[in-house]
């Protein structure tokens, strides 16, 4: 078994099967989005692509939870620290601007507090890492 | 929590990424361990001190910082 800083050899792969699962469960979204608010494809195709979205995003969410699973186990604890964190802070964003909405800021979209939750999440994940960095081994 | 990990792994000569290979961790498990960043879980805890051929007791000591 290779070994990387913080990611196992196993951990790169499955790592790596989550991001694909998640490229295109969000490259098939960004397809629907467009064909359907453009009315370029019947509502039976609209229909297909939002299941084949959901199936996608499904199996990239069972994916992360195999990685999870398996992972080493200083890699579970940053990346489940990053979850929280970014479920802390998405749910603080949204339930705050909804005040800041009544006080006159302007109205978001129901998407602006999911970016929040994942650039926490990333942003968490790079916290974690550095917190762990290997110093020159001794 | 007080380890001996950089101790014994030193008198036989292994290397964090040698090490990290025996126990199917990571390089920076291996370090944030001997560094006192992160405690183990108990069943790697109890691979750590098998690799060792040592009691669990003999390499980690709980009383520690």
């Amino acid at each position: 078994m290779t070994c990387s800083l913080l990611y196992t050899a196993r951990d790169g792969r499955n790592y790596r099967v989550f991001t694909w699962w998640m490229t295109a469960a969000m490259l098939t979204f960004a397809a629907a989005t467009i064909l359907i608010d453009g009315n370029f494809i019947p509502t039976a195709a609209g229909w297909a692509l939002t299941t084949a979205t959901a199936i996608l995003m499904v199996a990239a969410m069972r994916s992360y939870i195999v990685f999870l699973r398996n992972a080493d186990e200083l890699l579970r604890k940053v990346h489940l620290e990053a979850l929280a964190f970014a479920f802390g802070a998405g749910l603080v964003a949204m339930m705050c601007y909804r005040l800041c909405e009544r006080l006159g800021a302007p109205k978001l979209d129901v998407n602006d507090g999911g970016l929040v939750l994942f650039i926490v999440w990333i942003g968490g994940q790079w916290i974690g890492a550095r917190r762990y960095a290997v110093a020159e081994e001794q | 929590m007080d380890n001996r990990l950089r101790v014994l792994r030193a008198e036989r000569r292994w290397s964090q990424a040698e090490l990290a290979e025996r126990l199917g961790v990571s390089r920076q498990t291996v370090n944030a361990i001997e560094t006192g960043k992160y405690d183990p879980s108990l069943p790697l805890a109890f691979a750590i001190a098998k690799t060792f051929e040592m009691k669990i007791e003999d390499v980690f000591n709980p009383n520690g910082n």
